[in-house]
């Protein structure tokens, strides 16, 4: 096999030492319908001196390409999407089936526009909800689900190491505010703020009480979850361990294995432990990777004079206060497991060392800008926090009847919109056509802004849509 | 590799890839479920404490798990029998080796010599928590002052300790009652002619009461007779009525004509026991301790009884009257039988003493652990009686584990508690040992000693119900819901053998993330849910919207 390949001389010198990082298999002839066709031991991955990054994004890429089939284990006829291991009630008729999933047998299949690990159309949205015990949801009811679109994954490896910074910054907090109520002896109230963004306060009392009633648009664990439209995910990597169960019925091992359910084969598809660690590692890697969305370059000079206007204006009439044009990140290593998965998802005390892929050696992230700091400046247009964002007045983003995750249902994480130039159409569920349209269904918090955009100037107006239009996925 | 192959070679692979787990390891049912590694470190975290005397304590020595300090953190209280009863305060840094330091109770040199075991309850609802102290004499009502010192209450309370070999105890909170009610068994009636055959002392029944003054106190009890030599009781709610009912597990080796006993305990009226007529079924074993959960969570809680052969685990019998109380033993369909040793080469029957539901290894299964040890050296039973430690597997069964993981000591046990003393979320043990240290257990996990893995995820949670009598909500049942599986634990104070705990209740999550947490309180309201996170302490106060978060404090303070 090409890794294989690739790495003789990684393992003929380790050989005597430690088990092969790449495994392939040579049983599997050239015509073979299995997707699933290398693996990583990421324990000896991580104790050799090889670069994570070139081992595992091109198993990866294959991986997130690939079209799971039955040889591989897809399917999950005796087991729900939930995201906790869930026995179906019943099984499906189908295999294959809309809402309940699986509903899918690739990720590309979805994330695809413009690129691979991309956005995807209307036709693409999934439909999301905790808890399904069978597959009997034959309907777009929005009482039984929440539909959504699928959004692009591009620069997600800053996104999550941005996420990291923060949690750890928010619990650093906590954890000062808890030690000066207790060495005070009476109550303490901290104001809490990480990268510029405010997260409401917390009040400690000297008993290690906390009360969490006054955080704003975090968990009440302070841990900043940048995935998905509503912000309820940590990590790539239990986002990816999430996803390979509910679209393509395959189950990953940390979460649906004997150690958790009592049995390999969960989902009762006659294929146990479908999905190794490894391969959760190579898929994340991909997705770590992928380059980060950038602007359109060599515009004609009446659409970039009307971006710079736009972008101008984009900050003036507050859009900026959430989609914030960039978030300072410290360092670029993205240690894969990463530090706040909970079981169920590797964990980093699940594994002797953890893979370090170093995310500053890729080419795009070196052309990124820097702060005085030496800080990278990720240019996601976003916050990573929720915000409450429909009302009565203009409930467009209120369309959902099932809060998800514990977050109300008019409530979503700011949609990041570095590549939003790509991604038509727009909102959670995919359902507006414009920018235009997309700007002025904005309720609740960002009901300033829409309105301060709605009083613009019809040029004006163009103009900022001009900048958003200038944010793309490169392709 | 995984099943990577098409035609035979798949199949072949993926038949591989399916086969269970060894059915048996070492002649036993193997553990699909995570083993967690027990680190014995009694002596290093500086418990020095033994648990002796003549005859009557080859029964008791019961240990308290309760914060008397205010830290939240469990301190230990250890019954010594002829030594005296020692309070360990917890000094354990969050996470790491356990550390105990000895503290003055403010009992004297004769109140804490005798004792049998002890229980926390707060009795006069001011938020310290007090302890319903066992004693061959005068029981000890001792008030909690703060700081891990006591004051005796009896006086104060009105409160007659006795003069008898008590072993048991149980209260629970009567409707509009201010303190608890009192329940305490004891063991033989030593002064009766012919002791200790058939002088099985009754049981006495302490109802609190109200003085025009506003004082409580608790006059004259209520004898529950007949007594059979009671070793352990519990106030339960078994049918889903609210109301209590009064479980006892007796001792046939000294009654006659005696059984298993269930009384019921009506509000205001005279407690009866259950008969035949009722549907009770008569059950003679040697009862040490009950463990209650309700394994199905169909709101009839499930009982383990242990004794000297078979532990009963009782569930009520499905094709009778649910109204009745009568039970069908499960103990051998679930392999929770313990009926002799697991490991070594005694394959005489053992001997089971305190027991208790918690889930160990965090998967969201309930476990099982018993204590075991032989009475004294009785030649027909087991010497080499390790503890047991039975963990659930989805199918339902369990699975003993206590030599792997490491609790299998050559001890006599009799009392223990599982509380977490370094607040790291994993659940530690404490046995105390007739005639020797008390075993104290440090759960690294997945890990070592000098290097801890957690194992899965977990949620410890304080209920209270604070202005209101009955402060720590006992008789309160949490359920915990995660995805579609819901599990529930009721706040009790009483069962085990002579030990009991009051603090954060337990609950693993296995690998949810979060869970919905509601509670029934007492009086049978149902709070709303609240949404909490794994991994963390949760206070849950009566009539508030929000759950309360608690930290300890880090390792470095």
């Amino acid at each position: 096999m090409r890794r294989l390949a690739a790495l003789t001389g990684l393992i003929l010198a380790a050989s005597l030492l430690a088990p092969l990082p790449v495994r392939a298999a040579d049983t599997l002839p050239p015509w073979s319908e299995n997707a699933l066709r290398e693996d990583v031991d990421i324990d000896a991955l991580a104790a050799s001196d090889e670069d994570p990054i070139e081992v595992l994004r091109p198993i990866g890429e294959e991986l997130f390409k690939a079209k799971f089939t039955t040889l591989d284990g897809a399917g999950r006829p005796d087991a729900t999407r939930a995201i906790v291991p869930t026995k179906a009630r019943r099984r499906p008729s189908q295999v294959f089936q809309r809402l309940a999933g699986m509903d899918a047998n690739g990720c590309s299949s979805c994330h695809n526009e413009p690129v691979i690990g991309g956005a995807g159309a209307f036709t693409a949205n999934v439909f999301v909800s905790e808890g399904f015990e069978s597959a009997d949801f034959d309907t777009t009811d929005p009482q039984f689900s929440n539909e959504r679109n699928t959004v692009a994954v591009q620069g997600a490896g800053l996104i999550e190491l941005l996420g990291r910074e923060m949690t750890t910054d928010l619990r650093r907090q906590r954890g000062d505010v808890l030690a000066s109520a207790r060495a005070s002896g009476k109550p303490e109230t901290i104001d809490l703020e990480t990268k510029g963004v405010s997260f409401g306060s917390l009040t400690a009392y000297p008993d290690g009480t906390l009360d969490v009633s006054a955080l704003d648009g975090v968990d009440d664990d302070l841990t900043i979850r940048p995935f998905s439209q509503k912000g309820v995910f940590a990590s790539l990597r239990q986002f990816t361990v999430n996803a390979m169960n509910d679209h393509h019925g395959m189950q990953a091992l940390e979460r649906f294995g004997a150690d958790w359910t009592g049995t390999a084969d969960f989902d009762a598809d006659d294929h146990g432990d479908e999905v190794s660690t490894g391969q959760i590692s190579a898929l994340v890697a991909f997705q770590a990777t992928l380059p980060a969305p950038t602007r359109k370059a060599e515009l004609p000079d009446i659409w970039q004079k009307a971006a710079e206007d736009g972008e101008r204006l984009f900050s003036s009439i507050g859009c900026a206060a959430c989609h914030r044009p960039a978030l300072p990140l410290e360092s670029l290593v993205f240690h894969d497991p990463g530090p706040f998965d909970t079981a169920g998802t590797l964990r980093q005390s699940d594994v002797d060392r953890t893979l370090a892929l170093d995310l500053g050696t890729l080419a795009w992230v070196k052309a990124l800008p820097r702060d005085d700091k030496g800080r990278v400046l990720v240019p996601l247009f976003g916050d990573l926090k929720r915000h409450t964002i429909a009302d009565a007045a203009n409930d467009t983003f209120g369309n959902e009847l099932l809060a998800q995750r514990f977050v109300a249902r008019d409530v979503f994480l700011t949609s990041e919109l570095w590549g939003i130039g790509s991604t038509a159409p727009y909102g959670h569920r995919g359902d507006l056509t414009t920018l235009n349209e997309a700007i002025l269904a904005h309720g609740g918090e960002g009901t300033d802004s829409r309105k301060a955009y709605a009083a613009l100037s019809e040029d004006d107006q163009q103009a900022v849509i001009a900048f958003l239009r200038s944010l793309e996925i490169a392709e | 590799m995984k099943s990577l192959g098409p035609s035979l070679s798949a199949a072949v692979a993926v038949c591989a890839a399916l086969l269970p787990a060894p059915a048996f390891a070492n002649g036993k049912p193997a553990s699909l479920a995570p083993v967690p590694n027990f680190v014995e470190e009694a002596e290093a975290a500086g418990i020095d404490h033994v648990y002796d005397g003549a005859w009557e304590f080859f029964v008791g020595g019961g240990t308290a798990i309760f914060d008397c300090d205010g830290d939240r953190r469990p301190d230990i209280f250890a019954a010594g029998g002829k030594n005296p009863a020692k309070l360990y305060r917890n000094e354990s840094p969050t996470g790491g080796q356990l550390n105990f330091a000895l503290t003055d109770s403010g009992m004297s040199e004769k109140q804490a010599q005798n004792v049998l075991g002890a229980y926390p309850v707060d009795f006069n609802n001011d938020g310290v928590i007090d302890l319903a102290v066992l004693r061959l004499g005068e029981n000890l009502l001792l008030e909690g002052k703060g700081e891990c010192r006591f004051e005796v209450a009896n006086r104060a309370l009105g409160f007659d300790g006795g003069r008898e070999w008590s072993t048991a105890f149980s209260a629970t909170f009567e409707p509009d009652m201010a303190f608890p009610t009192l329940a305490f068994g004891n063991y033989v009636d030593r002064s009766a002619p012919g002791s200790p055959w058939g002088t099985c002392h009754d049981n006495f029944l302490f109802r609190p009461q109200t003085g025009e003054d506003g004082k409580v106190s608790y006059p004259e009890p209520t004898r529950l007779s007949p007594g059979y030599c009671a070793l352990s009781m519990l106030f339960t709610d078994w049918n889903r009525s609210g109301e209590a009912a009064l479980r006892i597990s007796n001792d046939r080796q000294y009654y006659r004509g005696g059984e298993e006993q269930l009384w019921a305990v009506p509000p205001g009226r005279a407690p009866r026991p259950y008969r035949k007529s009722d549907g009770w079924q008569h059950l003679k074993i040697w009862g040490m301790g009950i463990a209650s959960i309700d394994l199905d969570v169909d709101g009839f809680p499930e009982y383990a009884l242990t004794s000297m052969g078979d532990t009963k685990l009782q569930k009520l019998d499905s094709e009778a009257d649910e109204t009745l109380p009568i039970y069908q033993d499960i103990a051998f369909d679930l392999g929770v039988t313990a009926h002799r040793p697991y490991a070594g080469d005694d394959l005489k029957p053992s001997t089971g003493w305190h027991s208790e539901f918690q889930d160990v290894n965090n998967d969201g299964l309930w476990d099982l652990f018993i204590a075991k040890g032989n009475v004294e050296a009785m030649p027909d039973f087991a010497a080499y009686d390790p503890d047991n430690l039975l963990l659930g597997q989805w199918e339902g069964k369990f699975a003993e584990v206590g030599d792997t993981a490491g609790v299998a000591l050559d001890r006599r046990g009799r009392g223990a508690g599982l509380a977490d003393f370094n607040a790291d979320g994993l659940l530690d043990l404490v046995v105390v040992n007739r005639g020797a240290n008390v075993s104290l257990f440090r759960n690294t996990g997945r890990g070592t000693a000098d290097k801890p893995k957690q194992l899965g995820n977990w949620l410890a949670v304080e209920v209270r119900q604070p202005g209101r009598a009955n402060d720590r909500a006992v008789g309160a049942r949490i359920s915990v819901k995660t995805g579609n599986r819901t599990v529930v634990k009721d706040i009790q104070v009483g069962a085990g053998h002579a030990s009991g705990q009051l603090g954060f209740v337990h609950f693993g999550l296995g690998v949810a993330e979060r869970a919905n947490v509601r509670i029934k309180w007492p009086d049978g309201d149902w709070s709303h849910s609240y949404r909490v996170f794994a991994n963390g302490h949760v206070i849950i106060e009566r009539d508030a919207a929000k759950a309360k978060l608690w930290y300890p404090a880090p390792a470095s303070d």
